[in-house]
């Protein structure tokens, strides 16, 4: 009876092997590993994240996949690992995709994760005393400003905060020549929001000739806003910018409605133009003004919304980086001639990482996308703003 | 490889987190704040590697005194409240500690950047290991040499007069003033020795994140700390490793081939456990079984 | 001088719902002398499950949608007596403790994965309502948001001391073993307090979602929170005590964050409550036998 069993467990193991084996020698593959929340308040960020992905990697396999340093194609295999927006989760995460023949990563969706995250990596490449990680990480979603730099091996296709808000206040200025005064609204207590305020909004509105009255803070779990809004009214501005994410932007939202205070213009946060924002106060948030790098306003935009709507996920400003990220890699990919065998992979990925370090420019979604030397990028980017319940392109700077 | 010594540093922390709410818990007081004693530490020990160039051995015992310093400093009034009310008051002054640390900023230019806690942005660039070059395993090894000096120093006490008295005055208060057990000596001692090991533990942290800042220390980390020694079992503090182990190790990074179910079976199991032992996974019962499995037919006359 | 007397009010009638909150908290203790962490997160959860007639009838008016959440708390209330209290034997605090937060953990991952933790519009009543005077103003639904407390109130106090139930659920929380003796099944007793406390939990999940304008998975944790300063300050066990602590809480917020600012607001919540715990440990109305 055991040796029956030992037999038959005997060839059921070599069955799989060339089972296996066989299916080597037909398909090769090459791994990406996509990183993010999927947890929490942040969860449709990462349901949506991996959808562009896989998404983009069945366009990209079904056109043929991407070529190797041999001439050989390979198909891209895509596996999402789930963060749930925690520091530690995510260098352990990083270092499962590092163990394993993943190529590079993409992710992840919260800040707090990626500043911890790109901390471990080696700062400097070919900096033999520093034995952080060595593995290329392309960010989709977290966009606190000023992140990429922390090290060598780190790269996001982020929007940039400062151009955007630069442009969009000197267009309302032109636009609306009357309206001289704006007044803010911050979370106070989440990094991106805080410093998207400070360091981006405020300033650039001073640039384009705005007055700045002063500003309002809560925090991110707020839910009265009673103080903060009376701010507001006596401030009487004719913009206020809020610069905070959906739950606590619709609070201060149904708060204005109840006090009565009526901007000329209402500006929000990059990443509030999204599902959620319409999801927990759409009437309230009617016309809100936010400067975006998604909409789905040309072909190739809305086949890529589309094709992610097939995988279950929606396309917004996030998914849709993680979607142009896989574009881009098959163009690095290829650029860098990669083996695409398991024991070439960190070869590999320092091939990947030099390549991506060396782009200029890369395709996006809604033309092309600037890159500088710290590994940020400069997206293209055009006004949403929400009517009815959706949001609409309100102005194309391209 | 690196995957395995990294989840090995972090069942390393949160045991030295576990073991300084187990020290509490032994004297029947539920101490939510062993979370702020952490923040205490991680900002402490950070600050001296980076700020002031200390190596970290001296900067992780400068945290520690901060750390069981301000845990002497909050025994005192503790003394004063007990059962719920307790567990309110810890958790209010772990909070207090995460809000103090959101306001406060200290920043110092070194060589053309501005390092140091900001606040609300946290405090990036605690780089130490890897600028000194260890390797994940050498940091593994670094942390786990602290959680078995910890261990051993915790299983010794329980061996020795001071953790029969810590726990006679878990279990019966009035009976252990009864036979002369000083209570405030024997609760703020303990609440020191608790913050010490948070202290440690948080020094630690800073340093394998590279970045902190207030939300790391929030009142979700709080409650893993009195989780684990729980959920674990107060016979021993083997009961507290492993429920970090099964906590780390399993729920989080074992069930990811569940996908979504993992996370719905985090709460649920918790539930599970308490309801079918309610004393810990490895309760006094089950430490004796594993002792006959072990030590079996030896036999004391 | 009007900015304080309106950041007065204004924290005041917010602090109803914390007073809503802080009820069901210091009944569960008062009962049986134990925490209940998963209370708020019940209470959430039984709003959201509110919303599921929206669902099914679109237009649906909004005391529909508060009514299911009501009825869904209490549904709610009876799994967490279920699954923390009915099997875990009730010399062990601690499991129980921690099995309220292994259901405040479930509770809250099972919101995250219908809702994509996204916020969901919450539907309000008199939502437009203010009472201005001049200069200052007052929100017309935190008004009712307190009247609803105190009718909650009432109701539960009336229960308490005018019905069979209610003098079940006193002497059980006195004298367990001697009620026993007397003939009242402690299981029984203890499941409908977890029911009534349930039910009322639903209703304050439902105030609340009403106030703030939305539901979000954030919302548990600061609830839990201010739930369990206002039963301490309040006095463990108190029901009148919870009402008055909660506008107290309430109100000395929204103080602190006129002169102090949102960041440093928290911290003088928490100084407010060591003033309490070492001036008045038992709470305003502190009630003999409790606090044990």
């Amino acid at each position: 009876m055991k040796k029956l069993a030992f037999a038959v467990a005997a060839a059921f193991a070599a069955g799989t092997m060339l089972a296996s084996g066989g299916a080597l020698a037909q398909e090769k593959t090459i791994k990406i590993a996509g990183f993010g929340a999927k947890s929490g308040v942040v969860r449709s960020f990462g349901i949506n994240s991996e959808a562009a992905l896989l998404a983009a990697a069945d366009v990209i396999n079904k056109g043929g996949g991407v070529k190797l340093g041999d001439g050989s194609k390979a198909k891209f295999a895509v596996e999402f690992y789930d963060d749930r927006c925690n520091a530690e989760e995510g260098i352990s995460v990083i270092r499962r995709i590092a163990g394993t023949d993943a190529v590079v990563a993409i992710g992840p969706t919260c800040s707090n994760v990626a500043e911890p995250l790109f901390g471990i990596l080696q700062k400097k490449v070919g900096d033999a005393s520093d034995s952080g990680l060595q593995f290329p990480v392309f960010t989709d979603v977290a966009i606190k400003v000023g992140l990429a730099k922390i090290s060598e091996w780190a790269f996001r296709n982020v929007p940039n905060e400062m151009t955007m808000y630069n442009s969009l206040f000197y267009w309302l200025k032109t636009k609306h020549p009357d309206v001289k005064t704006i007044y803010g609204g911050v979370e106070e207590d989440f990094a991106h929001s805080r410093a998207t305020w400070y360091v981006v909004m405020k300033t650039r509105s001073e640039a384009s000739g705005f007055s700045v009255q002063g500003e309002s803070k809560w925090l991110l779990n707020d839910t009265n806003f009673a103080t903060q809004v009376r701010e507001m009214k006596k401030a009487n501005a004719d913009v206020i910018a809020i610069s905070a994410h959906p739950f606590s932007t619709c609070g201060v939202l149904k708060e204005m409605q109840r006090q009565g205070v009526k901007p000329k213009v209402l500006v929000g946060l990059t990443s509030s133009s999204s599902l959620e924002t319409l999801q927990g106060c759409a009437k309230q948030a009617e016309g809100i003004i936010i400067p975006t790098s998604f909409a789905p306003i040309n072909k190739e935009a809305k086949n890529a919304a589309d094709t992610t709507a097939k995988f279950k996920g929606a396309a917004d400003l996030h998914s849709m980086a993680a979607w142009e990220n896989m574009f881009i890699l098959k163009q690095v990919i290829e650029a860098a001639k990669i083996s695409g065998k398991p024991a070439d992979v960190q070869a590999d990925r320092r091939k990947i990482r030099d390549s991506l370090a060396k782009l200029k420019t890369t395709d996006g979604l809604l033309g092309v996308t600037k890159r500088d030397a710290e590994g940020e990028a400069d997206k293209p980017y055009l006004f949403v703003h929400a009517k009815k319940g959706e949001w609409k392109v309100l102005h194309n700077p391209l | 490889m690196d995957f395995y010594f990294g989840l090995a540093q972090i069942i390393g922390v949160h045991t030295l987190l576990g073991l300084s709410a187990y020290i509490v818990l032994l004297t029947g007081q539920v101490s939510l704040a062993q979370a702020g004693f952490f923040a205490i530490g991680a900002y402490a020990a950070g600050m001296l590697t980076v700020l002031a160039g200390w190596h970290i051995v001296p900067a992780l015992g400068a945290g520690m005194v901060i750390g069981s310093a301000t845990a002497c400093a909050v025994g005192f009034p503790a003394l004063r409240v007990k059962g719920l009310m307790l567990v309110i008051a810890t958790l209010a002054f772990g909070e207090g500690i995460r809000l103090f640390f959101f306001n406060f900023d200290y920043q110092v230019a070194k060589g053309g950047v501005q390092l140091g806690p900001l606040g609300g942005e946290g405090f990036r660039q605690i780089r130490f290991f890897p600028e000194n070059g260890w390797s994940t395993l050498e940091v593994m090894l670094f942390i786990w040499i602290f959680v078995v000096l910890v261990m051993l120093l915790l299983w010794w006490f329980d061996r020795s007069r001071y953790g029969a008295v810590l726990r006679a005055v878990g279990e019966d208060e009035l009976a252990a003033q009864s036979v002369g057990i000083n209570l405030t000596a024997v609760k703020v001692s303990a609440m020191t020795v608790g913050g010490a090991i948070a202290g440690l533990g948080g020094g630690l942290y800073a340093h394998y994140t590279t970045h902190i800042e207030h939300a790391s220390f929030n009142i979700l980390v709080a409650t893993f700390a009195i989780a684990y020694p729980i959920v674990g079992g107060l016979a021993s503090v083997l009961g507290t490793l492993f429920a970090v182990i099964f906590v780390q190790g399993v729920l989080i990074e074992g069930l990811r081939f569940l996908g979504d179910w993992r996370n719905l079976l985090f709460g649920a199991l918790i539930v599970l456990a308490m309801n079918l032992r309610p004393r810990g996974i490895l309760d006094a019962q089950a430490i004796v079984w594993f002792k006959r499995l072990f030590g079996g037919g030896k036999r004391n006359a | 001088m009007l900015d304080f007397l309106q950041a007065v009010s204004d924290g005041v009638l917010f602090g109803a719902t914390y007073a809503l909150i802080g009820i069901g908290f210091t009944l569960v203790f008062g009962v049986m002398h134990k925490i209940n962490m998963s209370y708020a997160a019940a209470s959430v959860g039984g709003a959201y499950c509110g919303l599921l007639i929206l669902h099914v009838f679109a237009g649906a008016p909004p005391w529909a949608v508060f009514l299911l959440a009501f009825a869904a708390g209490g549904v709610i209330g009876w799994l967490v007596y279920l699954t923390c209290f009915h099997f875990i034997p009730l010399a062990n605090p601690l499991a129980t403790l921690m099995s309220t937060v292994g259901m405040l953990l479930l509770i809250d991952e099972i919101v995250v994965h219908t809702t994509a933790g996204m916020p969901q519009n919450y539907p309000a009543l008199f939502d437009d309502v203010m009472l201005r005077f001049g200069d200052f103003s007052m929100r017309g639904d935190l008004m009712l948001v307190f009247g609803v407390s105190v009718l909650g109130m009432i109701a539960l106090l009336l229960l308490l001391y005018r019905t069979g139930l209610g003098l079940a659920t006193r002497a059980v929380s006195q004298q367990p073993v001697a009620a026993q003796l007397c003939g009242i099944q402690l299981a029984r007793v203890n499941a409908l307090t977890f029911v009534i406390t349930g039910l009322l939990g639903g209703l304050a999940g439902a105030m609340i979602g009403a106030s703030v304008g939305a539901l979000s998975p954030l919302l548990t944790t600061p609830l839990t929170v201010k739930g369990l300063i206002v039963t301490v300050v309040g006095g463990l066990g108190s029901i009148p005590g919870a009402i008055v602590a909660g506008l107290l809480v309430g109100g000395f917020e929204n103080v602190f964050q006129l002169y102090r600012g949102v960041t440093e607001r928290d911290l003088y919540v928490m100084l407010l409550l060591f003033v309490f715990l070492v001036f008045r440990p038992g709470g305003l109305f502190a009630v003999k036998g409790a606090g044990r």
